[in-house]
């Protein structure tokens, strides 16, 4: 009788739990199931908010850190299983060495990798946005290109400069490296007066960052997942060839 | 009234407290990024994955509540 008693009570505590998962799934997607698919040979890598690097931001700040990243990006290398991958950019820009960091990783993966810029990719969201085998960017999206600055206080000795200076010369270069702009277009956008209210530099928009040649071609999610593709199996037939 | 162009975060650090609350967990082979709630269980912010049949799963949905 006793057991009973607590069987039921055991059950009403799981249904209720049962339903609260239930509710609580309902309240974060707005449904109960999401459906099921098998193993992706794509993986997807998302960098949103800040590139935060050695300063942690507050709280309240969206950001990518860029230590959680890495791994990622040598997991992404080491395991077979995956053949592709593609990142996604909506970056206000932040840390230079961090975004330089992933910039050079992403540079040297070995697998076929496609960039979307979605939203915006300023600053250092740039070379990470020229990173990838290939670049899009979608008709809305807007790349910023500025001098690097520090916030805060700046003590103002030639020295600080020449590093600031030296810092910026890194960017430009692997831009310019990987991607189709000349260095005096990338110079002349970076310095530009006029474009930005109160600052130095250019805002260009979708097909502008495609005329420039800093990014390959304008494009969503259709575009890029069809190049990928066509880049997994260029891949995969050279790959056979050296067998052989 | 403040009149700065610094940013709030600038001129009034956050607490300590704000940042040890938030860490970085391995939750059935997951990298999961949570946050510790005031009752002691931990609130999905993030999962850190590439594969996004990872994202399809409803368990790491951010906002979940592990327990």
């Amino acid at each position: 009788m006793n057991n009973d008693g607590t069987k039921k009570t055991d059950d009403t505590q799981e249904g209720q739990q049962n339903e609260s998962s239930l509710v609580q799934k309902i309240q974060q997607l707005g449904q109960s199931t999401i459906p099921q698919a098998s193993d992706s040979n794509i993986h997807v890598l998302s960098i949103i908010g800040q590139v935060e690097g050695h300063v942690q931001l507050p709280p309240q700040n969206k950001t990518t850190k860029y230590e959680h990243l890495l791994p990622q990006l040598i997991a992404v290398e080491q395991n077979p299983k995956i053949e592709g991958l593609i990142i996604l950019l909506n970056t206000v820009g932040g840390d230079v060495e961090a975004g330089l960091a992933l910039s050079e990783m992403l540079a040297s993966l070995s697998k076929p990798t496609v960039s979307v810029v979605l939203g915006g990719g300023h600053s250092i969201g740039v070379p990470i946005s020229v990173a990838t085998t290939h670049s899009f960017i979608v008709p809305t999206a807007t790349m910023t290109i500025h001098p690097i600055r520090l916030t805060g206080l700046v003590i103002g000795v030639p020295q600080t400069f020449e590093y600031m200076d030296k810092m910026q010369d890194r960017v430009i270069n692997f831009v310019v490296n990987h991607s189709n702009i000349k260095e005096e277009k990338f110079k002349e956008l970076m310095f530009a007066k006029g474009n930005l209210t109160r600052d130095i530099g250019t805002n260009i928009v979708g097909a502008q960052a495609v005329e420039y040649g800093l990014i390959d071609a304008v494009g969503g999610v259709k575009e890029a997942m069809e190049k990928l593709n066509s880049l997994i199996k260029e891949n995969n037939d050279s790959n056979k060839q050296v067998i052989q | 009234m403040l009149y700065t162009p610094l940013s709030e975060a600038d001129i009034f650090p956050c607490s300590d407290k704000e940042f040890s609350n938030r860490q970085c967990i391995s939750y059935q082979g997951k990298q999961l990024y949570v946050e510790q709630l005031d009752d002691g269980s931990y609130q999905i912010l993030q999962l850190l994955s590439t594969d996004p049949q990872d994202f399809m799963d409803a368990a790491y949905t951010p906002g979940t509540i592990l327990r």
